[in-house]
């Protein structure tokens, strides 16, 4: 055989398997989790998703480390964050990060008209949204357990009782830590899709996003204290927490959907029809999109 | 509807009073197919109903011999599309958005991945592949859109004005990409209202005028007309008067003579008129007309 030649081996068919729908959703699922991680994309796209993680595992990283240390030093005592605290740092990240996630999402494809491809493969509209919002469940399920496993784990590890004992007798919080994420990407991911939805730009529908569920508070609180209680509901930043202290067993009257007298069962009602009614108007959106 | 890659119905589609489509039947070989007709004529809105983004709103319609939409699904894994307008995201690189295109196809991502590379090469973007497409020029980006359309190897692919916005040299390249498409194995549907593009690479018309079909066949057949085109190497008027004395219609454009039979063959009529007036003649054959000629007289008729 001649030395550098260049054989022109032309179109080749392709004769191996084809993954049909199946395949197309584990594509669009692997995409969203790079999407939102910013991965195969410019540093600047990274530089988000990745420093909201680091703020959410880092402190209980360290926490730990100042456990093991002054037990080291004999100083005992010394408990750091309970798991519901914990909830109050990371539920603002889930927050900030749900809403840069959703734009990153959902915007380019609809503005860069890439849902046209999509519309061209076999996938259907609740496919493609479905795959999304997996993508985006998955990362944000993982940052905001992650902190919960290092500070259960080291607290097991630190315990006077010794590690076997402690996770016998707390194993409880493991659960009720995995619902309470669960219950904030509920109550966040689907309104934060529906702004997206009708975003041209991913940072206004963030933006616009993040500034209604911050804004809830301080008006629900307005109105509640002049009387009218049932606007205790439209405290939306605050019904994940209140169903989150009630998952783990925390007493906390101070919350806007309490002190209107809501039980936590409402907060969970309202998040729940909230995730329907924007999931149904973000499908209506979508329909017509391709 | 096995012989026919398309099919239709009595097809119709409607966006609320705008009619884009009404009483469509095709049947449509494999090959390259051309779609032409004027802006507005319903050819975007055929492939979308053809691949199923579209539900018909009257009749029937068939792609590689599956019911749409009810094996939309189906039949998408065999079927490409290259729409019209942008649908590249310009932040991902060619090599990584190709490579998605054919695992949301359905193909197994080292498969995807190495097919690619191959189609991005062969559309001629090889150089490029890892650069991010918002920088690429319009004939690379309508490259990358032809190359997500056949990456998965599809067997019919749909290609919606190709040609659009492409400067001289960048037309005549993607109409040499699409023409070599039939020898790859890959029928295609060329919508385009470039009448010439669609001359150049299609051996059938699909002719669409206000959301009718006009003419649908092949293109032979479509530009032949029952005229004689006869061109003399001197004076055309003796050959012209015989022929005219014989009958047949006569029409003279230069030393060409354009001749209808009237009652008989006219290449009989053209041979006999030769024989009487001794012309030189340079050329003899049928006439055939532009499909810009049969558009037009189609539209007009309708």
């Amino acid at each position: 055989m001649a030395e550098g030649v260049v054989y022109d081996l032309g179109y080749r068919p392709h004769e191996g398997e084809r993954l049909g729908r199946a395949g197309a959703l584990r594509a669009l699922y692997r995409d969203g989790l790079r999407r939102v991680l910013g991965l195969r994309r410019r540093a600047r796209a990274k530089a988000l998703p990745w420093g909201l993680l680091a703020i959410a595992v880092i402190p209980a990283i360290f926490f730990i480390g100042i456990t093991v240390f002054t037990k080291e030093i004999g100083v005992e005592d010394v408990d750091f964050f309970s798991h519901a605290q914990y909830f109050d740092l990371t539920g603002t990240i889930a927050l900030i990060f749900i809403a840069a996630a959703a734009g990153e999402l959902l915007v380019p494809d609809r503005v860069h008209g890439v849902l046209q491809v999509y519309a061209s493969r076999p996938l259907t509209t609740g496919d493609y949204l479905l795959g999304r919002a997996a993508a985006l469940a998955v990362v944000v399920f993982s940052f905001m357990y992650a902190p919960h496993l290092v500070l259960f784990f080291g607290r097991a590890w630190t315990s006077n009782d010794g590690f076997g004992s402690y996770v016998a007798g707390n194993a409880g919080a493991l659960w009720q830590t995995a619902a309470a994420c669960l219950v904030y990407f509920a109550a966040l991911a689907p309104p934060a899709f529906l702004f997206a939805a009708y975003s041209r730009r991913p940072t206004l529908g963030a933006g616009a996003f993040i500034g209604v569920m911050a804004l809830s508070t301080p008006v629900a609180t307005a109105l509640v204290e002049v009387g009218v209680d049932p606007a205790g509901l439209l405290a939306l930043q605050q019904h994940p927490t209140v169903v989150k202290d009630w998952i783990l067993g925390v007493r906390s009257g101070h919350l806007v959907p309490q002190q209107a007298g809501f039980d936590p069962w409402v907060s969970l009602a309202v998040i729940v029809v909230i995730a329907l009614l924007t999931g149904v108007l973000v499908m209506r959106r979508y329909r017509g999109s391709a | 509807m096995s012989e026919s890659i398309v099919a239709a119905r009595g097809l119709g589609f409607s966006y609320g009073d705008i009619v884009a489509l009404r009483d469509v039947d095709l049947d449509v070989p494999a090959g390259c197919i051309g779609l032409v007709g004027a802006n507005g004529a319903g050819k975007t809105t055929l492939l979308k109903l053809l691949l199923g983004i579209l539900r018909p709103g009257t009749g029937l319609v068939w792609t590689l011999g599956r019911s749409i939409p009810v094996e939309a699904l189906a039949v998408r894994s065999r079927v490409g599309y290259m729409p019209e307008s942008a649908c590249l995201p310009p932040d991902q690189t060619a090599a990584d958005f190709v490579g998605y295109a054919a695992e949301l196809a359905g193909l197994p991502t080292r498969a995807a991945r190495q097919r690619a590379s191959d189609i991005l090469g062969l559309v001629g973007l090889h150089e490029e592949r890892f650069r991010h497409m918002g920088g690429f020029s319009t004939g690379m980006r309508q490259r990358a859109k032809l190359a997500q359309a056949i990456v998965h190897d599809p067997d019919l692919v749909l290609l919606d004005e190709p040609t659009a916005g492409l400067d001289p040299e960048g037309r005549e390249e993607m109409l040499g990409l699409i023409g070599r498409l039939e020898s790859f194995g890959i029928n295609s549907i060329v919508s385009s209202h470039v009448l010439t593009d669609i001359e150049r690479t299609c051996r059938w018309v699909v002719m669409l005028d206000g959301g009718r079909v006009l003419r649908s066949g092949p293109l032979t057949e479509i530009s032949a007309t029952d005229e004689v085109a006869v061109e003399v190497l001197d004076d055309p008027a003796p050959l012209a008067a015989a022929l005219a004395a014989a009958g047949a219609g006569v029409e003279v454009k230069g030393n060409l003579i354009v001749v209808r039979g009237g009652s008989g063959d006219p290449f009989d009529m053209v041979r006999d008129a030769l024989a009487e007036t001794g012309a030189a003649l340079r050329r003899l054959g049928p006439r055939r007309t532009t499909l810009e000629d049969v558009f037009l007289q189609g539209a007009g008729d309708g």
